[in-house]
């Protein structure tokens, strides 16, 4: 830990904890799909996943966990290079999995700061057994070599490596390199660079010596900051891999390679002169500034040789340089991409064209030379398409295959952030604050009966540009149901393992979005559902084959979005719920509120999310405390969620999980109910109406009831059921809002109706307990506060 | 949970530089004393928006510059009478225990030192449920000001 203190650990734990978790679920992807039989590149991206996940704890000085990765690596190294017949593919999974499980467990210590101090060597001794079975049995006709000789050409490389020997003599298949690296001024850490630097070329060569020899130490830094890193590899891959490889790394400032004792290759750490043409867009104006900008810029960059036309803050160049171009010559000890690109900064360059040069003296030629007149016409005439810059390589070859790699990598490098949940919340928090804000203003009380045409006009726009900054805001947070889906996978297939059943698990729409916060409440309830669905619903094969079904159960996990809400399906082809079952435990539970004939299937199926209802009379270790509907129903309650079963006796059972889109910023009507604003989501109001007195009446036990289009509908009056005070009491003064809460319908009697608005949900003050029929509150734009109303709270028994 | 341990700490150390510092309030006769480490912000005019089903102290919710903060109502919670509110009714913002919470008062008077050695312990005769609200009792010169327990007062039910 002497390495690490000297950092901020805390942000490297964070990331490296971050990358790990996302590995996992890849690798646990992978392995899933896998288990009926490895492709090759499942492979490989198994075994590169192994590998960095191996490398980055080794990095993080986390043993255990680069131990264990390492006997996995191992497995599938074996399996890569060998590619043995007849594994068992079901325990190879088994192996890697609970591996993986022992990594994760790990991680979670790490993460919760507890010393990661698990013990990985039971599971590295069976996977060693593992591995020795497979090359004992792997008799297979497979023309390799002895099987025991396998793994062995990764080993010398990184025994090579620890005991930092003196370097073997050179394999006779492969090319023996020498090189040196240095890293960027400032970067820190040069010692870890080089670590991680070595170690990524690990799998593409072999022999590896490097100096200083012991990099984790911390000296080693000054040694490396000073001198470079030294290094020398043996390899089979051209000269043009290995310097990609090599260029990959990060804070690389510049890199030598050559063949050990052979002549220089290529050497960048030694300036060479270019000579870059520019020119700028028509009608960009000042040229003859923006040269100068451009040669002022790089002033501290590269050094600067000439320029041509040489004063250019002089007027009269202005037309030289728009007519052909301006030129400047440089001398640096940059790569020729890194400069192209620092000369591709200024804005309205329209043409680049940057060449390597030997003499900068031949350059000299600028004035309406013809060579620079066919230049210029050359690069105006061939398709210099669109406005794309115009690139001419350097002579020198091992260049151009850097640059193409660059840009095959900028897309994914690029285009990708990841930022901290705290940032987007905070953001989303503001974006609240701006949406009161401008209701604050553009309702703003004094405006009142004044004629503001150009006042109304500009507040529109205002307000649209509000709406587009708050999608993009909601956009940012929102993220696909993937990972969420994926995860089920891994349990439907431990489940089916342990169950002896055959489940084929198919994912639907796994790529609509949710935002952020709802989807951490959503994963607990979709793995009880599967897991309910696996367990209860899917029947053993053999009962299958008797009902004439095929013997492989099928769960298809769907997901999609309908308008405000998005719709998670879990289906089932399974037995289906038992009704009987369900009526008679929910009897003797004593849940029963009318005669057990007049329970429609609908409610039969709702028993089952009742806490501590379970009709298995067995206790699995999967289902059977009644806990699990229970926890899905007050789980999706939280994000203001819902759940529907429903049911055909054998055929199968589906769950349909409503879920709304966010959570924050929602469209509110606003209503009025003695003194106080109340807030209603308009996804749940129906329509709005006024009722007559003789549309209303009462059941014999005091119900109110009302017609409406010649459906019944059970009306609540919002004062009677706060318990509060208003004016309006008689029926034809106020109005009745329809509401709806799943396929329940209630009529809601409020004062009067004051308009729509999008609202920025509050929680309520945790000091205020939980009230029914509340859900949060939320600022109106004259700063008033106003309940918002939870429909769902009508509808409870 | 840590959270909260971290918040009493920080707490402590700032009651120790506002130590002896008191805010005084009248309700009817009485004057009240508040340590001055709790006190935020002391707010007059605010509008309040009655919350349903919530005990009767509770008068609502206020919205101090986005934040929501109940409002209690220290006469509702003394079951004192209630009085209209006039332009000398303050809400007095406090935060607890990780608790933000306003205290609609008669009048707000004034900050005083009230020195550790002139606080006395209430009787010990609990003569009515109320008194328990009160943690000790401060002399200056020779009026009275009456320690209010936050804890009792502002988290028990």
């Amino acid at each position: 830990m002497i390495l690490l203190a000297d950092f901020d650990r805390e942000s490297m734990l964070d990331m490296f904890i971050y990358e790990m978790s996302q590995l996992l679920e890849q690798l646990e992807q992978n392995v899933i799909q896998g288990e009926s039989g490895f492709s090759m590149e499942a492979i490989n991206e198994i075994f590169r996943i192994m590998h960095t996940i191996k490398g980055s704890a080794a990095m993080m000085m986390f043993t255990n966990i680069s131990t264990v990765s390492h006997s996995m690596e191992d497995l599938f190294y074996y399996l890569r290079e060998q590619n043995p017949t007849g594994v068992d593919y079901g325990r190879l999974t088994d192996f890697v999995l609970e591996g993986m499980d022992f990594v994760k467990v790990e991680l979670g210590k790490i993460e919760s700061g507890v010393p990661a101090d698990g013990d990985g060597t039971e599971i590295i001794n069976t996977m060693k057994g593992f591995l020795a079975e497979l090359k004992g049995g792997g008799k297979a006709p497979a023309p390799a070599p002895a099987p025991a000789a396998a793994p062995a050409p990764a080993k010398p490389a990184k025994a090579a490596k620890k005991k930092q020997a003196p370097p073997p003599p050179p394999a006779d298949n492969g090319v023996r390199y020498e090189g040196k690296i240095w890293f960027s001024e400032g970067c820190e850490m040069e010692n870890v660079r080089s670590y991680t630097f070595i170690h990524n070329l690990e799998d593409k060569v072999t022999d590896i010596w490097h100096d200083p020899e012991n990099v984790i130490d911390e000296t080693a830094s000054e040694v490396i900051k000073k001198n470079g890193f030294k290094f020398k590899f043996t390899s089979k891959l051209p000269y043009e891999d290995l310097c990609k490889a090599i260029t990959s790394t990060i804070y690389l400032k510049s890199m030598e390679l050559k063949i050990e004792g052979g002549a220089e290759v290529q050497e960048d750490g030694v300036k060479k002169t270019y000579k870059a043409h520019v020119t700028f867009e028509e009608g960009s104006e000042m040229e003859n500034v923006r040269a100068y900008n451009m040669i002022h810029s790089l002033e501290n960059k590269v050094e600067i040789i000439k320029y041509i036309p040489e004063d250019v803050l002089d007027e009269e160049y202005v037309e030289v340089i728009r007519k052909s171009g301006f030129i400047l010559v440089v001398a640096t000890d940059m790569k020729y991409e890194s400069l192209y690109n620092l000369l591709q900064e200024p804005v309205y360059l329209k043409t680049l064209k940057l060449e390597e040069i030997t003499d900068p003296d031949e350059v000299t030629l600028p004035k309406e030379d013809d060579s620079m007149v066919q230049e210029e016409e050359k690069l105006e005439v061939p398709p210099v398409q669109e406005e794309q810059l115009a690139v001419i390589a350097p002579v020198k070859a091992p260049a151009p295959a850097v640059p193409e790699a660059d840009a095959a990598k900028k897309p994914a490098t690029q285009h990708m952030i990841s930022v901290n949940v705290s940032k987007l919340d905070l953001l989303l928090n503001l974006m609240g604050e701006l949406v009161i804000a401008e209701a604050m203003v553009t309702q703003n009380p004094e405006l009142d009966g004044l004629e503001l045409e150009s006042f109304v006009k500009e507040a529109r726009q205002l307000h649209k540009i509000i709406n587009d900054i708050q999608d993009t805001v909601m956009s940012m947070r929102m993220v696909p149901l993937q990972s969420t889906f994926i995860k089920m996978h891994r349990i439907v297939r431990d489940m089916c393992r342990q169950l002896n059943k055959e489940v084929d698990l198919i994912l639907i729409g796994e790529d609509t979005e949710v935002d952020k916060n709802i989807i951490e409440h959503i994963s607990d309830p979709l793995m009880h559902i599967i897991r309910n669905s696996v367990d209860h619903g899917i029947e053993m094969p053999s009962v299958r084959r008797e009902h004439g079904k095929p013997e492989k159960g099928k769960v298809i996990l769907e997901a999609k979005n309908t308008g405000g809400d998005v719709l998670i399906i879990i289906r089932d082809d399974g037995e289906g719920l038992n009704k009987a079952r369900i009526m008679q435990k929910a009897k003797s539970n004593g849940l029963l509120r009318k005669d057990e004939s007049e329970y429609t299937d609908k409610e039969i199926h709702q028993f089952i999310f009742l806490p501590g209802f379970s009709t298995n009379d067995k206790v699995t270790s999967f289902s059977g405390r009644g806990v699990g509907m229970d926890v899905v129903s007050t789980n999706l309650e939280i994000v203001g969620g819902s759940v529907l079963v429903d049911s055909t006796p054998g055929e199968g059972s589906v769950f349909t999980m409503k879920i709304p889109l966010t959570l924050a910023i929602i469209e509110g009507m606003t209503i009025k109910m003695g003194g106080a604003k109340y807030t209603i989501p308009i996804i749940s109001m129906v329509k709005s109406f006024k009722a007559t007195k003789s549309e209303l009446f009462h059941d014999p036990s005091g119900n109110e009831m009302v017609t409406e289009r010649g459906e019944v509908y059970n009306v609540v009056r919002l004062y009677e059921f706060f318990g509060c005070q208003s004016e309006i009491t008689n029926i034809e003064d106020g109005i009745m809002i329809m509401l709806e809460n799943g396929d329940q319908k209630v009529c809601l009697f409020v004062d009067e109706l004051i308009g729509e608005q999008q609202v920025v949900v509050k929680s309520m003050p945790k000091y205020i307990k939980k009230i029914r029929g509340i859900s949060g509150c939320t600022l109106l734009g004259n700063g008033d506060i106003s309940l918002i109303i939870d429909v769902g709270g009508f509808f409870d028994k | 949970m840590a959270a909260e341990s971290e918040h009493v700490t920080q707490n402590q150390s700032i009651e120790e530089i506002t130590k002896d510092q008191y805010l005084t309030f009248i309700i009817d006769d009485e004057e009240y004393a508040i340590g001055i480490a709790y006190i935020q912000e002391i707010v007059n005019n605010l509008s309040i928006t009655v919350v349903p089903q919530t005990p009767d102290y509770v008068k609502g919710i206020v919205s101090l510059r986005g934040d929501i903060i109940p409002a209690i109502d220290v006469r509702c919670r003394f079951h004192k009478p209630e009085k209209e509110f006039d332009e000398q009714t303050c809400i007095v913002f406090v935060e607890y225990q990780g608790y933000q919470l306003g205290l609609i008062v008669d009048k707000v008077k004034e900050v005083m030192f009230i020195e550790e050695d002139f606080i006395a312990p209430p009787p010990s005769a609990k003569l009515s449920y109320y008194n328990q609200f009160v943690k000790s009792i401060g002399q200056v010169g020779d009026e009275i000001r009456l320690l209010l327990d936050l804890d009792k007062f502002l988290l028990q039910d």
